[in-house]
């Protein structure tokens, strides 16, 4: 038995649990899964605290609908539905809040201020504030999509979903998930690539702290 | 043949999967063939390569997770316990305040609480009627109250003269118009013989009443037609 039927397994022994309303079980379930589901929501989401609410209403939502889970597909799967439904049910206009948002940019303002008190020195490397900025281009680049496009763009990049998967869990045609992935690398590119405008920003600017 | 649209479809999907396809000789040879394909390969690699890097910066630090799970699992106890759960009765107790502070066996009830947890059986008739009385009641007692109001002793009365402006009588004039007596025009057509011959009839002022008596009808009738006399007439 190899250590992936080792945890498909443990997942199905733990969803029993948690279907018995055993509440540990679940929260073990989620110390698995919760780092992909978080890094999809941070992609999602331009802000931080709206990353967290996203993720954990995910994990609400599965725990609630636990019961209905039929063991005909692999637990990640169906929390992967349960995921794409919250992400494109969440309305728009709570993840781009124009107040209370914490960017990259915004990291780095507070890191000249307070640099002792909050990044110890290896964070404060150059390639690490490089790494931040990046991330705020990345998901400045990925807000400009419509919500349905960005997501497709994450399960296909992060999630290594196939077109047809995506078709089928967002509700919409193979075409339409390869538009929006298509778009989404074509804004990626054009904010990223080496001879964009804006990525010699973000070379001076990392380069600055 | 080289077809730059299907080259760069097959990469791109290739490094979306993050599969290295640099062995693959098929496409390492388009790629050398096309400096427009090559181009596109190195800049739609390096940006994936840059998103899949940042997706470090994206995910929390290890510290973060403790507070992050521990959250979490309040939020399920507090979606799985029913709506009187203890938090909830934590909550309404400070909300409360100490005074509301129910009642424990062995505890020092105060005697506020024992009057207000009091109940006196009563029937419905007499609690309907007592309700009833009170509710006509209070009328007449704010009432009594608001005359029982006297002036303090140590008010004093002060008279100012107020000038209070007369308003001044206006003597309308008015035109009265009387009506003229009305004109009695009666056409009479002439019964003579000498007036036949007349195409005018004659306006009188004096109304004459029509009558046959001695009308007798002339052989010839000689009519003299005079065009003109409308103005508008065409």
């Amino acid at each position: 038995m190899t250590e992936r039927d080792t945890d498909a397994a443990s997942d199905i022994d733990l969803v029993r649990r948690a279907q018995a309303e055993d509440i540990d079980a679940f929260c073990l379930l989620a110390e698995r899964y919760a780092r992909r589901i978080h890094l999809l929501a941070a992609h999602y989401c331009r802000n931080t605290q709206d990353a967290e609410d996203l993720s954990q209403e995910v994990w609400l939502k599965a725990y609630q609908a636990v019961q209905t889970f039929r063991f005909d597909s692999s637990f990640y799967t169906w929390l992967r539905r349960i995921t794409i439904n919250s992400f494109l049910n969440h309305r728009r206009a709570s993840f781009f809040r124009s107040h209370g948002q914490t960017t990259a940019v915004q990291f780095l303002q507070i890191d000249s201020e307070e640099q002792e008190a909050l990044f110890d020195s290896s964070s404060r490397s150059q390639e690490s504030i490089y790494n931040k900025l990046l991330f705020e281009s990345v998901v400045n680049a990925l807000a400009e999509l419509t919500p349905a496009q960005r997501l497709a763009f994450l399960l296909r990049h992060y999630e290594g979903m196939t077109y047809d998967e995506i078709a089928t869990a967002m509700n919409c045609s193979i075409g339409t998930v390869k538009k929006g992935v298509w778009r989404a690398i074509v804004k990626l590119r054009a904010r990223l690539s080496p001879e964009s405008d804006e990525q010699e920003t973000l070379t001076s600017l990392a380069s600055e702290y | 043949m080289h077809n730059c649209k299907e080259t760069r479809e097959i990469f791109t999907e290739l490094l979306l999967d993050g599969i290295d396809f640099r062995s693959d000789q098929a496409i390492s040879a388009e790629l050398r063939r096309c400096s427009e394909c090559r181009s596109e390969f190195e800049t739609l690699s390096a940006t994936l390569r840059m998103t899949s890097r940042v997706s470090e910066v994206a995910t929390p630090a290890e510290d973060y997770w403790p507070a992050y799970h521990a959250k979490l699992r309040q939020r399920l106890v507090d979606a799985q316990t029913p709506t009187t759960s203890r938090a909830q009765a934590q909550r309404h107790k400070e909300k409360l305040g100490p005074l509301f502070e129910p009642l424990r066996p062995g505890a020092g009830n105060s005697l506020f609480m024992r009057l207000l947890r009091t109940t006196l059986p009563v029937p419905l008739p007499l609690a309907v009627a007592l309700v009833l009385i009170a509710a006509l009641l209070i009328p007449f007692a704010i009432r009594a109250a608001r005359r029982d109001v006297q002036p303090s002793p140590t008010t004093t009365i002060v008279r100012v003269p107020v000038e209070v402006p007369v308003v001044q009588e206006k003597v309308v004039t008015r035109v009265v118009y009387r009506d003229r007596q009305p004109v009695v025009r009666v056409t009479k057509r002439a019964t003579d013989a000498s007036r036949a011959e007349s195409t005018f009839a004659k306006s009188r002022t004096e109304a004459v009443p029509a009558s046959l008596v001695g009308f007798k009808p002339s052989d010839e009738v000689k009519l003299t037609v005079i065009k003109g006399g409308v103005p508008n007439e065409k």
